[in-house]
């Protein structure tokens, strides 16, 4: 076996390359960005690869896709009754072809279904912290995608802890648990080319890089449990870092998908639209929903207008008005809905729907409706939609 | 009961299995369904281990050795099996133990399918967990494919219809989600059919009612009052929705099936990187795009960024007509899928299999470390209820 004492197959070996993709970023601190891909570095395959494949590569080998195939130990390779029509041209070169380790977070469970208390840990910070820390963070996808409410809660869950100078705050293969933002002092990140932090001067490996306040390392850790691609070490005494912990970040993120699911399949059961729909297709569409905010005072639906989207009414509270009544026609607060008509049929909008306070609301267009359910004309045949359309909705004349 | 006693309860069990081994792909009367129950009857002494044909997720808690009977009847003599060997100190540590019952009881669920590996039946003793499945002597898809470095569009085309299948089965009949699509995970039978393994991410999503009677689940205690929720899969195939969880539905294994199309007819998936975290960014943001060579057809194409689609209410198999849209997309024109279905043709790749029990189309693996951390009788006493399914 041609391969057989390599612990560090797949991608670990094919990227001699240790800053990983292109640096890009574009941030004024480039170092951060750049270090992010360097403590990331490898983290997934590092230990927890489930075999020696027969295909592997040697660390640091920057061998072409061709080279492990022509020494496959006899009988241990697949057999080679089938002959490949295609030849390895346009193969990226880099790619490594090793097995793929799958990789899995701590199973959650949502609070409103367990017994568990969980509540957000919450760490007070000033103005000026917090508006450093969103900086901080802002140029990261795991946390450019998150709502304002989840952001604060992440914010807020960051917590300080202060360092003497020369600690190793993360160890290269060492289990991942914690994000860290740098808040003040520099620290080094060295990587060991053997894949993990050794003991003795040279243990630590090449110094690849520093991160000064600002930057951040081990996003990987709030994905799942990969072993650390670097060492990282404090430079100077009084060293400051912001830590989040991934079960922390992914209850967060969680349990505020979890209850908008929730909210959202209880107030479609709510739609007699909708009341024929069974769980699964609830659920579908309660995945499908998008939220939006309005400021007060927004028109979110215009009288004449051609409808295509329906909304849910999430927080806030919003008004309908007709034209040549001055007074609002109705009222809308949380759980009801509006504009459901429009799933049903093209007529114009028969009245304006305008928030009062601030609103969320979760819509989705009709043609999304239809891709995933079909048209709602069917789904309200299949019982008899017995209360007429003019009575639930004063959009319809 | 006595050890006899035991003892003959086991050969009876396996002797009532082994007819239906003699049609291994009849669809069974669900309501009469033998294969996949806790046989509490059986020990690992039952078998002899003959190789380590895997060693699962994360090459420490599991592994899959060839076995045949230690004590065989006359007809049992060439029978052989693959024994996935669980240890309960390593589950509870690496935090599975959700999702080996979660495994267990969902193979239970779906034995009897003519592409997902049947599980005959499962045990357990002091330190480990068993399951009893079939053995699919072709070994991985992924090992041929990295052989042959990438597919022909026919070839492509004839796994992706057999995985149709699988997921039309396991979405719309069984309510599950698969969530670890990827070649490592298909194996081929001794026809060049795929069989589905690993079932540790699979999710019951509990929107669809099981098709069948629930049988009885035993002494345990049903922990699962509500859904979890887990970040799983493998990184290259993992859908957007998942890394930013928004989503938890079978969207994510229509999503990976593009990107498995992809890697069969290109050799690599579309989206890669040496560090996990560009390989997320680059789904979450970047298109599937495809390399000038080699060729790959406009249904390709298509099938893959339908597949391969961010919103889901634009996901092929996600929407209106569910997997029935798959099948028909214009890549898989001329599929007879009835025919796929009961196995009409041989696959495209046949395993050369010297006998029945050949192991050579599987890798090798270097034996357990000796030394393992034992299953005390502290950590028994907490997590052995947690266990009393197997």
């Amino acid at each position: 076996m041609a391969m057989a004492g390599n612990t560090f197959p797949g991608r670990a070996g094919s990227n001699p390359n240790p800053f990983g993709g292109p640096l890009g970023g574009g941030n004024e601190r480039a170092s951060s960005g750049v270090i992010n891909r360097v403590v990331e570095e490898d983290e997934n395959d590092t230990i927890t690869s489930p075999t020696t494949p027969s295909f592997g590569f040697a660390k640091g080998n920057n061998s072409t896709f061709g080279a492990p195939f022509g020494n496959d130990g006899a009988g241990e390779g697949p057999p080679s009754s089938f002959r490949p029509g295609v030849g390895a041209e346009g193969f990226p070169a880099q790619y490594s072809m090793g097995r793929r380790t799958s990789v899995s977070a701590e199973s959650l469970n949502p609070t409103a279904s367990s017994n568990d208390n969980w509540t957000v840990p919450f760490h007070e910070k000033s103005q000026e912290q917090i508006a450093r820390l969103k900086k901080a963070i802002s140029g990261n996808f795991l946390f450019s995608h998150l709502d304002d409410e989840q952001s604060a809660q992440v914010l807020g869950a960051l917590v300080e802890k202060k360092y003497p100078a020369k600690l190793k705050i993360i160890s290269q293969g060492d289990e991942g648990d914690y994000f860290y933002v740098v808040e003040k002092g520099s620290f080094d990140v060295h990587v060991n080319p053997n894949g993990s932090l050794q003991s003795g001067t040279e243990g630590l490996g090449n110094k690849v890089a520093t991160i000064e306040p600002g930057g951040s390392f081990g996003e990987l850790a709030l994905m799942y449990n990969a072993p650390r691609a670097a060492t990282v070490i404090s430079v100077d005494s009084e060293s400051t870092l912001w830590l989040l912990d991934r079960v922390t970040f992914r209850r967060i993120l969680m349990e505020s998908t979890f209850q908008r699911r929730r909210l959202y399949e209880s107030f479609l059961e709510e739609v007699p639209l909708l009341s024929t729909l069974d769980p699964y297709e609830r659920s579908k569409i309660a995945d499908a929903l998008e939220a939006q905010k309005f400021p007060p005072g927004t028109t979110i639906i215009k009288e004449g207008d051609a409808g295509d989207a329906f909304y849910l009414l999430e927080s806030g509270e919003a008004e309908a008005f007709k034209s040549g009544v001055d007074n609002p026609v109705k009222f809308y607060k949380k759980g009801d809905y509006f504009g459901e008509l429009a799933l049903l049929n093209d007529a114009p909008r028969a009245a304006s729907i305008v928030s009062k306070t601030e609103v969320k609301v979760a819509t989705l267009r009709k043609d999304g409706f239809q891709r995933l359910l079909g048209p709602v004309e069917s789904i309200m045949r299949r019982t008899k939609y017995e209360q007429g359309v003019e009575e639930i909705d004063p959009l319809q004349k | 009961m006595t050890n006899g006693a035991t003892r003959q309860r086991a050969r009876t069990f396996l002797a009532h299995i082994n007819t239906h081994e003699q049609k291994p792909h009849a669809p069974q009367n669900p309501l009469h369904k033998e294969l996949g129950c806790a046989g509490k009857c059986l020990q690992l002494s039952d078998f002899e281990l003959i190789k380590t044909l895997g060693t699962g997720r994360s090459g420490t808690f599991a592994r899959v050795w060839l076995v045949r009977l230690a004590h065989p009847q006359e007809d049992d003599r060439d029978k052989v099996f693959a024994l996935k060997v669980l240890r309960k100190v390593e589950v509870i540590k690496l935090k599975q133990v959700d999702h080996v019952n979660s495994e267990r009881s969902v193979l239970e669920d779906v034995a009897g399918h003519p592409f997902i590996t049947t599980l005959i039946t499962s045990f357990s003793d002091h330190d480990s967990l068993y399951m009893l499945l079939e053995y699919c002597p072709g070994g991985e898809v992924f090992s041929y494919l990295r052989k042959a470095k990438r597919f022909d569009e026919p070839t492509a085309k004839f796994y992706a219809a057999e995985i149709v299948l699988i997921l039309e089965f396991l979405h719309e009949q069984e309510g599950i989600a698969y969530r670890d699509l990827k070649p490592e995970n298909l194996l081929l039978d001794a026809e060049g059919h795929i069989k589905l393994v690993d079932f540790g991410f699979a999710k019951r999503l509990g929107t669809r009612k099981p098709s069948k009677p629930k049988k009885e689940v035993g002494t345990c205690i049903d922990r699962n009052q509500g859904e979890t929720y887990t970040l799983c899969g493998t990184p290259e195939y993992l859908a957007p929705e998942v890394i930013q969880s928004k989503g938890h539905t079978t969207a994510v294994d229509w999503w990976a099936l593009g990107i498995l199309i992809y890697e069969f007819l290109t050799g690599y998936p579309p989206f890669w990187n040496s560090n996990p975290m560009e390989i997320y960014k680059q789904i979450v943001n970047k298109p599937v795009t495809f390399p000038s060579e080699p060729h790959i057809s406009d249904e390709a194409k298509d099938i893959i960024l339908q597949l391969c689609t961010v919103d889901r209410t634009f996901r092929l198999g996600n929407m209106k007509g569910g997997a029935q849209r798959v099948k028909d997309h214009p890549f898989f024109r001329g599929v007879n899928w009835d025919d796929v279905y009961n196995r009409k043709s041989k696959g495209p790749i046949l395993p050369q299999l010297k006998h029945h029990a050949d192991t050579s189309c599987f890798e090798y693996y270097p034996p357990e470390k000796e030394g393992r951390e034992q299953y005390s009788s502290e950590l028994q006493k907490k997590w052995d209820s947690y266990f009393a399914d197997f």
